[in-house]
């Protein structure tokens, strides 16, 4: 048995951290997480890019301080095409990432809540091109309840 | 490496361009521009149009197109069929459904999918001509299935809600979003998942989350604004009236349940909406909500421009069964009185007057009912309930009901109400737990029969007298269509979708739809050619109406049907 603290070490001695190690792909969550910045206008701005032969978005989860408009930039530094399939209120937004190349999607989210995004093609997403974008805060005031404060899970 | 190496990807696009249907976007024809009150308010003059949730406002889900009819309907087929599967992972995989009742306004339809999709339809072809789709978080509470029962379509806008409790307006031409509010709070558990309704300046929707220990409301909001009209909850706070009807002491009513899950019924003469409301909170642990606990299962009658609540009937108090109220209200007339008809989950069939909320009449309409027993003169006795920790019974009719959410039909033509059943028991013991927001709060451990399920399809006149019932083996999950041409429509759960005789019950015409049905079907007509649309996809909470068909394909396509085109019209032959 090993301890939490271990997770990368264990990930990479298992040969779960990288494709065509021990398994296929890159395991689904294993990738790093990181917080979108936020401009003083309130949009919400963050870099996923994607590494040379790791099939994995990095970060693979994106945390966003509240709902509202994200722009995101989309870096392929991989040696294959790929792409992307973004959440976001109106329609998913699609983009071609061939390689070594960079491009932009601007996403609307109300969370709170997460968001799943993939690559879409040649099973990208079950080899590791999965991600997902985090909403935290809460709905608006005039939304919530008119009740006490209920207790929450521990 | 420099910024300048990087070949330029540019900016992502909305997936729908890549279709192969909305080139660009495309932009439906300005039929909702006058679609006003008084439109609606006269629906039914416009048979051609399916203009608002259940046909017209009385519910009735009836239509005086009479083209296809018992002569003819064996030779009606496929006229198109619109496929909706999606790409990318979706919230609730496991439990989506196609639900939807679709609205039809001079040949444009405006339809809703499960995860916050809706397309606007050519009505005579089903080419997609525009779609939105909300982003729907993973991690939503859903209660209980990935499920949306439609849009409401008025002044050239187009409403629906989400699963994360957004109530959104679209401009009914582009599919662009016009206005969008929050009406519910996600980490309390609550969602939406009913089709607004329009009355006047109003869209009206209604919470779920009965299962999270929520505090179920009805919601108003202006239709060009979005601005918030009222809010009408449905479980009073202390010193309110009903109050009296939850512990005195503690925080039970804060957590009491009693959603407005599906969409309710209006009379413009009484200005009362009818709504349904759903389960206490916990489901099946009465012990820490002594009481009724007013007004969960019960109908309420809401004045719709102050949104207060005018009088309520309850037709299980203080429920230990899941016996969520929320069915449709469906408003007749009979000897001059103007009255309402409720199949409830609980078994029984409720007239009430519905000037007052005066009880008419009781009668049961499922053969197995256990769980207690409601007199004529409407006394509740219950029987069998989880009461003792850890302690399994059993009762009829399971927590899904007799008939869950999906609606019955009437036809003023014959009179009779069209009711699809659900015979299934269920086997539950109380597990108390302590209250945490956000999670499922149900007190018992629910398992419904997988083995023993049965099914009909019973018509029945406004006395309760069944008239005829037609035998399934497997309960009828679908709701019900009736028309002028005698004929009654409804879908199994294994996918065909069937034909009756209003007055016999005879099985007329089948088609088998590839995956079992769970929606409700309409029927409009344009350039004198009549159609039949039926969404089908099976899924939504299988587990507690039919969990013996849990394996089964889920499916999300709308089939339409019609006569050949050569046909002659009624009156040639
Ligand atoms: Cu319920």
């Amino acid at each position: 048995m090993t301890t939490l603290n271990d997770r990368d070490a264990l990930l990479e001695n298992l040969g779960l951290d990288a494709q065509n190690k021990a398994a296929l792909g890159k395991l689904l969550n294993t990738g790093n997480i990181a917080q979108a910045s936020e401009g003083a206008d309130g949009r919400m701005k963050a870099t996923v890019r994607i590494n040379p032969d790791e099939i994995c978005w990095d970060p693979s989860i994106l945390v966003l301080p509240h709902g509202g408009d994200l722009d995101l930039e989309l870096i392929n530094d991989d040696q294959n095409t790929h792409c992307a399939l973004l959440p976001s209120n109106g329609d998913k937004k699609f983009i071609w990432l061939v390689n070594h190349s960079k491009g932009r999607a601007s996403l609307n989210l109300d969370g709170p809540g997460y968001y799943w995004y993939s690559s879409p093609s040649g099973n990208d997403e079950g080899r590791g091109l999965t991600a997902v974008i985090v909403v935290l805060g809460d709905v608006p005031p005039e939304a919530r309840l008119d009740r006490p404060d209920q207790p929450r899970p521990f | 490496m420099t910024t300048s190496d990087y070949v330029d990807a540019g900016e992502a696009v909305d997936q729908g361009r890549l279709s192969g249907k909305v080139a660009g976007g495309e932009i439906a024809p300005p039929v909702t521009e006058n679609l006003t009150y008084e439109r609606i308010l006269d629906a039914r003059s416009e048979p051609e149009n399916w203009l608002t949730y259940y046909g017209t406002y009385d519910g009735q889900r009836y239509s005086t197109l009479d083209q296809i009819n018992t002569e003819n309907v064996s030779r009606i087929g496929p006229a198109w069929i619109f496929q909706a599967g999606v790409s990318g992972i979706i919230a609730g995989t496991s439990t989506y459904s196609f639900e939807a009742t679709p609205i039809v306004v001079d040949g444009v339809m405006f339809l809703s999918g499960w995860d916050g999709w809706v397309w606007a339809l050519d009505g005579r072809t089903g080419k997609e001509i525009w779609r939105y789709k909300h982003a729907v978080p993973f991690d939503v509470s859903l209660c209980c299935g990935n499920v949306n029962r439609g849009v409401a379509v008025a002044s050239g806008k187009v409403f629906f809600v989400t699963a994360n409790a957004h109530v959104i307006a679209l401009d009914a031409g582009t599919g662009k979003r016009v206005w969008d509010k929050t009406y519910g709070d996600v980490r309390a558990g609550e969602s939406g998942t009913l089709a607004p309704i329009v009355v006047k300046n109003l869209v009206i929707v209604g919470s779920s989350g009965g299962e999270f220990g929520v505090r179920g409301h009805l919601d108003a909001f202006d239709v060009e604004t979005g601005e918030h009209q009222w809010r009408s909850y449905m479980v009073p706070k202390p010193g309110e009236p009903g109050s009296e009807s939850w512990p005195a002491d503690g925080e039970a009513w804060a957590r009491g349940g009693g959603n407005c899950w599906l969409t309710g019924t209006f009379d413009p003469e009484t200005n009362l909406l009818y709504w349904g409301t759903g389960n206490p909170a916990p489901d099946f642990d009465g012990g820490v909500r002594e009481g009724d606990n007013l007004y969960t299962d019960s109908i309420v009658a809401i004045d719709v421009d102050s949104g207060q609540i005018r009088w309520h009937y309850q037709c299980t108090p203080h429920d230990v069964w899941d016996y969520d109220s929320m069915s449709e209200c469906i408003l007749f007339e009979r000897d001059g009185r103007k009255l309402l008809a409720h199949f409830d989950k609980n078994g029984y069939m409720f007239v009430l007057d519905r000037t007052n909320g005066e009880r008419v009449s009781i009668t049961p309409f499922v053969d197995r009912i256990t769980w207690g027993a409601i007199s004529r003169d409407g006394q509740v006795v219950p029987k069998i309930y989880p009461e003792e920790e850890g302690v399994e019974v059993h009762f009829y009719p399971g927590p899904a009901g007799a008939k869950e959410w999906t609606h019955a039909a009437y036809s003023p033509k014959t009179g009779w109400f069209y009711v699809p059943i659900q015979d299934v028991g269920a086997t539950a013991a109380r597990r108390r737990r302590e209250f945490r927001e956000g999670i499922p709060y149900w007190s018992a451990g629910v398992a419904v029969d997988i083995e023993e399920a049965v099914g009909y399809l019973s018509a029945f006149d406004a006395d309760g007298n069944e008239k005829w019932r037609w035998r399934n083996e497997l309960p009828m999950c679908a709701s019900v269509l009736a028309t002028a041409g005698d004929l009654v429509f409804a879908g199994e759960p294994s996918g065909e979708f069937n034909a009756y005789d209003a007055r016999t019950g005879d099985l007329l015409w089948q088609f088998q739809c590839g995956s079992g049905h769970h929606s409700s079907p309409v029927t409009y007509a344009i350039d004198g050619r009549q159609y039949i649309a039926v969404p089908v996809g099976w899924g939504g909470w299988a587990e507690g109406f039919l969990p013996g068909m849990l394996g089964a394909g889920h499916g999300s396509a709308l089939i339409v049907f019609a006569l050949p085109e050569q046909t002659p019209s009624r009156g040639d032959h």
